[in-house]
């Protein structure tokens, strides 16, 4: 162990080199592969910040991932603005939206705020699809006017996944994150310090809807149609919990190994339509059973194994 | 032994975790007795009596009801084989009338068709609670709190009642009536096991005293044979 | 004013059936603290057994209740004692997650099955009315509903406060331990309560199927009806549902004749959100 340790950030390194290189060498497969892996993984890092660090249950998530997409869209098509401003801009939209959500939601705990984010999102689905700006349930075609190259794209994407693991990275051994797992193990220590985690919990809220929404606009340039019955669909949120829950809820490597694992799945079940949504709800209840801390919290507690530690030690 | 055992614990250990809560606790209580269980805060004395009525299992050890085995049984095995724990804290049902509550300590298959009947026992044990029959359980005062639970208790006709720190918080003079109520139980052939801080009141009462430290059974014996001096040193660990 | 009645008249009824939809989910909140994310999609479940024994079997969907009702006590006794008890525990995450899981598997199951087509579940009660003067109209299906609604939770109290099962439900949630210790087996106790829970539900799914069409994924639309019934109506409270139905329904169908009828759905999420915002704890709960 004390060897994988030493050769930690060599490991990395490498690691990250492969990937900065694959349009080089990879086939398309190979770069689409990695760049959904990026851009799913960076989503369900920040779901995991919320849930897994932080208490706050978002069943949300595509509210910010259709609120991003569409800021992205609506900019980039009807004002002309450059595309990767806009996505950036969308992820500050979102980030306005998820202040808006906090002044109802935040007096909520637990599955109730899960439920208010939740509505929050089917109140945007419902807007969006009768709203004639953004051509109502139709969607919009993203036409930049100079289409970003593949190669473009998977760099944005590169930089949403790494990007997303050194902020959750830096997060977590930040005083706010101390607080946060401090809070997580001892209940006691929260309401002792409630003002300071009220203000940390918002903190991650809004670095979530940053980045779900930045990242969501990335994955429209890819995808180039958005629609309001997928952007802002309960299906994100779920693919997020699949992801997590496999991964290992509540660790840092959990997010990578589970979108890994989704990106994979999917991929292969996606000749079956539904059937792959059922396959995939059956595997995250089979995993919460079984192995309730996912693959790598078991994996941590059976071995003490971690690339990533998110404690300062 | 002329006299059967009611209760046989023999070398109980228990873990939380990482943390031993009782070590090699041993101890037999014979029946129709009273039979006392003093100790500290912490020194293990509620933890017995959870594992005796199987909300918590064992790690090792065991635990034998009239000779018959029942360690590693939840209450809804113990209960019917004639064991019932009045805990600490009562735990009565707030939003449950008196009578329900009655009602749910009868909630074992074999005494439901003799529900009126140890009902009406109950009350006259306890006139109190007939008075207050219809209203919840959470508009009782302490004391009428804690009679309810012990007759809760013996609505599932015990052979063998648990009473954990039954005269917490509890004026002395409500105290005196609560322990009067328990030597009339006692006399109708039921086994008795209190638990308690106060020291005097529950050694006055039982002809067995166990002291516990620290997870451990420090002192045994007779209250009438064991001097203030001895209990007063096993009790504080001097 | 006139062109209010008939709207307010609706929405009385319809809130009873919302209260329906409701009290399964309400009830097991109040004893296992757990949102029950499937329940939508149970009730939806509900709706298309319903279907296959009247386009089977021919028969009026109110005799499937016979079949349907019990039924669905099996899958809530299953559910309950297979799956949720197994993760219940200090933290709150895992059961939803695992209900969240089912609720997944459900719509996908029943995708698969019944395909995306609307379905209903269509009598000849749904489209009469009786004239109440004016212009005013009782709507015979919504009349009984209501009746229906109404019945359910006066047949849920009596079960509650009379039978030995009842009770024990009510001091499981009271006090867990204390009730384990009266040789009550909590767990056995949740999955039966999650049986008549889905009993319940299995009543809200015919009536909605006969009321509504309904596909595969409006699950997760009713689950958000119950939630905002429940959270108006006050946590775990039985009364409080069904004037949480009623205020839920009023508001969407009052909401509905000024804003236009796409807004129905909208305005009963606004109603939610406003009355989360405002009173977390719902307007008939506890402070």
């Amino acid at each position: 162990m004390n060897k994988t340790l030493k050769y930690r950030w060599h490991i990395l390194g490498l690691i990250f080199v492969t990937l900065s290189t694959v349009p080089i060498w990879g086939s398309d497969y190979v770069l689409f592969f990695c760049l959904l892996f990026f851009l799913y993984a960076s989503m369900a890092q920040m779901w995991n910040l919320l849930v897994g660090y932080s208490g706050l249950l978002s069943l949300g998530q595509q509210a910010f991932v259709g609120f991003g997409g569409y800021t992205m869209a609506v900019l980039t098509n009807y004002y002309g603005v450059y595309v990767w401003l806009s996505v950036l801009i969308g992820g500050l939209f979102s980030v306005l939206l998820a202040l808006f959500m906090s002044l109802f939601i935040f007096r909520m705990k637990g599955i109730f705020f899960g439920i208010g984010t939740w509505v929050f999102a089917e109140i945007l689905l419902l807007w969006f699809s009768n709203w004639k700006y953004v051509k109502y349930g139709t969607g919009l075609f993203v036409k930049p006017a100079t289409p970003p190259s593949m190669s473009t794209i998977y760099y944005a994407a590169l930089i949403m996944g790494v990007g997303t693991l050194i902020t959750v990275f830096v997060i977590l051994r930040s005083k706010i994150g101390l607080g946060l797992m401090a809070m997580r193990d001892d209940e006691e220590v929260s309401e002792a310090m409630g003002v300071e985690i009220f203000r940390s919990k918002l903190f991650c809220f809004l670095v979530a809807a940053l980045i779900t929404g930045t990242t969501a606009g990335v994955l429209y340039v890819f995808q180039i149609f958005i629609q309001p019955y997928k952007a802002f669909a309960i299906d994100w949120t779920i693919v997020l919990v699949f992801i997590v829950v496999i991964g290992g809820i509540g660790t840092i490597e959990g997010p990578i190994v589970g979108a890994f694992i989704y990106v994979l799945l999917s991929q292969w079940l996606a000749e079956y339509g539904h059937v792959s949504l059922l396959i995939l709800g059956i595997i995250a209840i089979t995993i919460m059973l079984v192995a309730p801390k996912g693959i790598m919290g078991t994996l941590q507690e059976k071995t003490g194994f971690t690339i990533l530690p998110s404690r300062r030690t | 032994m002329s006299e059967s055992l009611a209760l046989k614990v023999r070398d109980l250990d228990i873990f939380y975790k990482d943390f031993q809560a009782l070590w090699n606790v041993s101890l037999e209580v014979r029946e129709g007795k009273i039979v006392s269980v003093i100790g500290a805060n912490g020194s293990g004395k509620s933890t017995l009596l959870n594992t005796i009525s199987g909300l918590l299992d064992p790690t090792r050890g065991t635990i034998e009801l009239f000779g018959e085995r029942i360690d590693g049984l939840p209450p809804h095995e113990t209960v019917p084989r004639g064991v019932t724990l009045v805990p600490e804290g009562r735990r009565i049902f707030p939003r449950l009338t008196v009578y329900e509550n009655l009602v749910m300590g009868s909630y074992t298959p074999r005494r439901r068709s003799k529900r009126e009947e140890t009902i009406s026992k109950a009350y006259e044990l306890f006139p109190v609670l007939n008075e207050r029959h219809d209203q919840m359980a959470d508009t009782l005062s302490g004391g009428e709190q804690q009679m309810l639970a012990i007759a809760r208790a013996m609505m599932s006709e015990p052979k063998l009642i648990l009473c954990d720190e039954i005269s917490l918080g509890l004026a002395p003079v409500i105290i005196k009536d609560i322990y009067k109520r328990l030597g009339q139980i006692n006399q109708e052939g039921i086994t008795i096991v209190l638990v308690e801080q106060d020291v005097k009141r529950s050694l006055k009462a039982a002809s067995q005293a166990y002291v516990m430290l620290e997870g451990k059974i420090v002192l045994e014996g007779q209250p009438s044979s064991l001097t203030e001096e001895q209990v007063k040193n096993a009790y504080f660990g001097i | 004013m006139e062109d209010l009645l008939q709207p307010m008249l609706n929405g009385l009824l319809l809130g009873g059936l919302y209260a329906v939809i409701a009290i399964g989910m309400t009830t097991m909140f109040g004893i296992v603290k757990l949102v029950n994310l499937a329940h939508g999609d149970l009730m939806i479940l509900g709706s298309y057994l319903s279907l296959v024994l009247v386009s089977w079997l021919g028969f009026n969907p109110f005799w499937t209740l016979l079949a349907v009702v019990p039924v669905m006590f099996f899958v809530g006794f299953f559910v309950q004692g297979f799956l949720l008890n197994r993760v219940l525990g200090k933290e709150m995450e895992p059961p939803l997650l695992v209900a969240f899981g089912l609720s997944i598997i459900l719509q996908n199951l029943l995708l698969l099955i019944f395909t995306p087509d609307a379905r209903s579940l269509m009598t000849d009660l749904s489209i009469k009315t009786i004239p109440l003067g004016g212009s005013v109209n009782l709507p015979v299906l919504y009349f009984v509903d209501f009746l229906i609604g109404c019945a359910v939770i006066l047949v849920l109290h009596l079960f509650f406060k009379n039978t030995y099962i009842g009770r024990a439900i009510r001091a499981a949630s009271d006090d867990e331990i204390g009730a384990r210790l009266m040789g009550i087996n909590t767990k056995n106790i949740y999955a039966y309560a999650m049986g008549i829970a889905m009993m319940t539900a299995a009543v809200a799914g015919v009536l909605v199927g006969m009321t509504f069409t309904f596909y595969p994924h409006t699950g997760p639309q009713y689950l958000i009806i119950a939630f905002g019934v429940m959270i108006i109506g006050g946590l775990g409270s039985m009364k409080g549902c069904l004037v949480g139905g009623i205020i839920l329904a009023e508001a969407q169908l009052i909401g509905a004749q000024f804003a236009g009828p796409g807004y129905q759905l909208l305005i009963g999420y606004l109603v939610l959100l406003i009355v989360l915002g405002v009173r977390p704890q719902g307007i008939f709960g506890k402070v």
